[in-house]
């Protein structure tokens, strides 16, 4: 088992280092139909500053990204693991 | 189809959070129950395998582009819509809070689309093929499509309501983007994870327990 896990793991941050690089900056399919309607202009508001907005850390171009991403993956990992964990023993 | 803060009006997306807190209270309560020695790494690690993939935008026509959800294919490896229900809650978190895909106010409304309505419909339209006698990789493709197509046409009246979208524009273009997205993000994608977990280890699929049991 611990080897299917690590090779999960291994493909999950092989695909973080990766996204930056093959990802589309192309706006996704909510983004493309909104472009489409002058009605769902207006989306400067901003609930909450989010530290790395875009999956990007300011100034840090590329590098940045993949850090930004590696950072996520490694944060959901735990996450995940510590909510798991709780939840197991309730 | 991260709804993004400003798109829903503050009185509907109360509205959506209060629909989708009894199915998030449930997925915790399913874990619970559920979580166990193999379980728990599982999650984790297909937490992090979402989050990475939802990360990586595949391109498709007319200058778009999309990305997998992955709620269909950590239900059926986990065994249950509730464990989608509980991952997918876990990676919007992440990321509205730390990345600001999708927005804080429209948590609610994204956790329902892609967490609840992908899931179950997805899962159970799986769970129904199998019944068929439809293949478990072809099932697990039929439904992560239909999780993922019917899930942005309800995306699509919900921008509706709030007034950002019209509706038949709104429907025809999330329904047309979608569909594609669906076939190669999120479709392809299930079925080439179930397939290799099938071949080099069924045993951790719930159904292929059952019938070696």
């Amino acid at each position: 088992m611990r080897k299917t896990l690590v090779f999960g793991i291994a493909i999950a941050l092989l695909i973080a280092g990766l996204a930056p690089f093959l990802a589309s900056s192309n706006p996704d399919g909510l983004e493309s139909a909104a472009e489409k309607f002058s009605s769902a202009e207006g989306m400067d508001y901003v609930a909450f500053n989010s530290p790395m907005p875009d999956y990007a850390i300011e100034g840090m171009g590329r590098t940045g990204e993949v850090l930004a991403i590696m950072i996520g993956t490694l944060l959901m990992l735990v996450m995940a693991y510590g909510a798991g964990m709780i939840l197991k023993k309730t | 189809m991260h709804i993004p803060d400003g798109f829903v009006p503050l009185w509907q997306c109360a509205i959506y959070f209060a629909v989708a807190a009894p199915f998030i209270l449930a997925s915790l309560r399913w874990a619970s129950k559920e979580m166990d020695e193999l379980k728990v790494p599982l999650l984790a690690t297909l937490a992090a395998g979402i989050f990475a993939i939802q990360a990586m935008n595949l391109p498709i026509p007319w200058g778009t582009s999309g990305h997998m959800v992955g709620a269909v294919m950590a239900a059926i490896i986990l065994g249950s819509p509730w464990a989608g229900v509980l991952l997918l809650t876990l990676v919007l978190l992440v990321q509205g809070f730390v990345f600001a895909d999708g927005g804080i106010t429209t948590l609610g409304v994204n956790i329902l689309n892609m967490g609840i309505i992908s899931c179950f419909v997805g899962y159970y339209s799986y769970e129904g093929f199998k019944k068929l006698g439809t293949k478990i990789v072809a099932a697990s493709f039929i439904g992560a499509w239909l999780g993922l197509f019917v899930s942005a046409l309800v995306c699509a009246v919900e921008l509706w309501l709030a007034g950002t979208f019209p509706l038949v524009e709104g429907l025809y273009f999330m329904g047309l983007y979608h569909a594609v997205i669906g076939v190669i993000g999120e479709g392809v994608i299930t079925a080439i994870v179930i397939g290799v977990v099938l071949n080099v280890r069924p045993d951790i699929l719930p159904s292929e327990r059952k019938v070696s049991a």
